[in-house]
């Protein structure tokens, strides 16, 4: 998922990397300027617009009664879904999600799930028959990089202010979502020997490699996601996890407690 | 049919008078990729549109050697109704897509971009009946947005038929038990581009709902035009410095 | 001389002969063609706010090179069109196997447009002194539409930013610009241009970007 980008171009952002600038004048661990705006969808129990800069995601969250798996029988389910829909970029496609929407959408999951945000055991109606699904659907409008933390700050913001519809369907009263903890991807890429911390599109575009690393609240990791063709040094890992945390306890912090 | 009474003392359920849009909110470029964009509230409804273009043409064999080829999606945000849309399109959006872009092929100049295509994707945030005409609204401003040569914009709403009356913009509960609804898309010069009729009406009713609807588009027409007009604001007079080559 | 920002359908005139470039006329008016900025000079003509480049015989270009053929490379002219850049239009005479040294994917070049012919085939040439590969430098895009702005009447906005840049500036008409000079003056010149492209369509410009030049030099010290 790539266009042209022009050697002058990169020259010119390596060059910057080396006197320790990038093109919008950010530092290396910073991030761009962050918006939430939660429960603008009326249709969906809860949703959140998240704005990265120019990067722009809706996460809608829809609450139904459904069957549970069989090896969890009282446990509410989640299914995470990515669009990354054509009017987002001219280079996606319309179409069924592809590796990318998926890896996207899986990689959301899997900070939810594993961090055990949502107390899914309050969310059994019936026993081994009727649980309450949590639809958590992406909806990624301008990618102007770093769609991925974009998208698991949309999740997490729109899972917080979520309402059980349980009046709608005559099953008692409504209730929040129980949510129990608020975990935060933090991404970054590298450059030889420099590691850069929510890439744009133009950084995203240079990068061989990007770490994702995902935080709950008391700092424990709970999912992490090597993604491109680059590699990583063991140092660098462990310096994109400190300052993972590090950022994640910022935003956290300052745009859901 | 439902017994529900829809008008009570010539005011409807959203407190409106049967010859009354609902309130509309429009902003224009929106996204920082696409060419052109615009977004629009029509009511509940919530859209957003973006334009890129005129592009080469992928795959090429749709290419015209004449003109751009237009195409239109028309998509839903899983979340944007009451029960859970699954993903991906569906008949009703494959048809909706396709009427979308002949209401605003008419007015497009394609024979200036040649072997190229024009793209034109709307996607639903959130539905209240009426996302179709909320989608050519926005979309017919994010073509302008793009630059792209048009005759003019393309403005649409629809009439309804609700308690046997005829009434502009219906909302979603007139939508679902009323006996009509007539989207249509006009030209400010008056050239219909979109009509389409579901539900039943006597002929005098049809030439009423006409009327109303046009009388609508005219007032979303200048809501359009003020948002393109309001975008560069802060141009007054210009002196004649920088003209063309 | 009077001038207002007009939509696609507004009426300009009831006098089908003031219909200029980025009009139409139908039974008997002139109506804008345009999302822009019109002119009501003899002739009312439109120039559009935004839009694609589309390539024009004699016109400078920036192109990145996407693809190499036998015989050509294709350049990304920031258009619909691809550029094409036959082996015989490089400056110096060399083989076919050997393209790919002069000009790899990802190079960028300064080239005339040569030839464009009605199914939009785009032929360029670097045959020009002042044409050439880009090696060294920095390329910043801006919307072509305010490419006119950024060279000024008769070129003075960008003869006076080549002297008060201290810059080698060589524009486009596709909107990439390229600027040569010292790493600060680079900087300066960046933040200038993006500055007229964003106030491309506002009063008494010139004077302000002189403003804006003396004090960022000032400020710099």
């Amino acid at each position: 998922m790539s266009s042209v980008i022009s050697e002058i171009r990169k020259d010119y952002l390596y060059n910057l990397l080396l006197r320790g600038e990038r093109a919008d004048g950010r530092s290396f661990t910073q991030y761009r300027p962050i918006e939430i705006e939660r429960n603008i969808i009326k249709k969906a129990e809860g949703s959140a617009l998240v704005k990265l800069g120019k990067t722009q995601v809706m996460v809608g969250v829809k609450i139904q009664p459904g069957e549970p798996f069989p090896d969890a029988p009282n446990r509410g389910v989640i299914v995470t879904n990515a669009e990354l829909v054509p009017l987002a970029s001219p280079i996606f496609e319309p179409g069924p999600p592809n590796e990318y929407g998926i890896e996207l959408a899986r990689v959301v999951d899997r900070g939810v799930r594993e961090s055990g945000a949502v107390d899914l055991d309050a969310l059994c109606i019936v026993p081994g028959e009727k649980v309450w699904i949590i639809f958590i659907d992406i909806h990624i409008l301008d990618d102007c990089g770093n769609i991925m933390d974009a998208s698991s700050l949309g999740a997490i913001a729109a899972l917080l202010g979520a309402t059980v519809p349980a009046s709608r369907f005559g099953l008692g009263d409504d209730f929040p979502l129980p949510v129990r903890d608020i975990p935060i991807a933090t991404t970054a890429v590298e450059f030889g020997d420099v590691v850069l911390f929510d890439p744009d599109i133009d950084e995203e575009a240079i990068a061989d490699a990007k770490l994702t690393v995902i935080t709950k609240a008391d700092g424990i990791i709970c999912g992490m996601q090597k993604s491109g063709p680059g590699m990583l040094s063991e140092e660098q890992v462990y310096r994109i996890v400190d300052i993972a945390c590090e950022n994640a306890k910022e935003i956290r912090e300052k745009f859901l407690e | 049919m439902d017994e529900r009474v829809f008008i009570k003392d010539g005011i409807r359920l959203d407190g409106r008078r049967f010859d009354e849009l609902r309130p509309i909110k429009m902003e224009v470029g929106v996204l920082s990729r696409a060419d052109g964009s615009c977004y629009m509230e029509m009511g509940d409804n919530k859209v957003i549109a973006a334009v890129y273009g005129p592009r080469e043409v992928h795959p090429r064999h749709l290419q015209e050697v004449n003109r751009a080829i237009i195409r239109y999606r028309y998509n839903m945000a899983s979340f944007s109704v009451e029960e859970r849309r699954r993903p991906g399109p569906d008949r009703r959006s494959y048809e909706l897509s396709k009427v979308s872009r002949e209401a605003l092929e008419p007015v497009i100049l394609t024979s200036y971009f040649p072997k190229s295509v024009i793209d034109i994707f709307v996607e639903v945030l959130q539905a209240d009946a009426g996302t179709r005409t909320a989608g050519i609204n926005a979309a017919s401003v994010a073509l302008a947005d793009a630059g792209i040569p048009m005759r003019s914009l393309v403005s649409s709403c629809a009439a309804g038929k609700v308690d046997g009356q005829i009434v502009l913009d219906p909302m979603k509960d007139e939508d679902n038990f009323g006996q009509a609804d007539m989207p249509i898309a006009i030209t400010p010069t008056g050239e219909i581009t979109l009509l389409q009729m579901d539900g039943m009406m006597t002929r005098d009713e049809f030439r009423q709902a006409i009327e109303l609807a046009k009388k609508g588009c005219q007032e979303i027409y200048r809501i359009q035009r003020k948002v393109l007009i309001d975008r560069y604001s802060q141009f007054e007079d210009l002196q004649d410095e920088g003209s063309r080559r | 001389m009077d001038r207002k920002i007009v939509i696609p359908g507004d009426l300009l005139s009831e006098d089908t002969r003031r219909s200029g470039e980025g009009t139409y006329v139908r039974n008997g008016k002139v109506y804008s063609l345009l999302y822009g900025i019109a002119s009501f000079r003899e002739k009312i003509s439109v120039i559009p706010l935004a839009g694609k480049y589309l390539p024009a015989i004699g016109d400078n270009v920036i192109g990145v090179v996407k693809d190499i053929t036998f015989s050509n490379w294709i350049l990304d002219i920031n258009s619909p069109y691809d550029g094409l850049l036959h082996i015989s239009e490089f400056p110096k005479k060399i083989d076919v196997e050997d393209m790919s040294k002069y000009l790899r994917i990802g190079s960028s070049v300064m080239a005339r447009v040569k030839d464009v012919d009605p199914a939009m085939k785009v032929e360029l040439t670097l045959n020009d002194r002042r044409l050439g590969v880009i090696k060294t430098g920095r390329v910043v895009e801006i919307s072509h539409t305010r490419v006119p702005r950024l060279i000024g009447k008769g070129g003075s906005m960008i003869s006076m930013l080549k002297k008060e840049l201290n810059c080698n500036i060589f524009v486009g008409q596709n909107g990439r610009i390229w600027v040569s000079g010292n790493e600060e003056d680079m900087d300066l010149a960046l933040k200038t241009i993006l500055l007229i492209e964003r106030e491309a369509h506002t009063n008494g410009l010139t004077d302000r970007i002189v403003d804006y030049i003396k004090n960022a030099r000032r400020a710099r010290g």
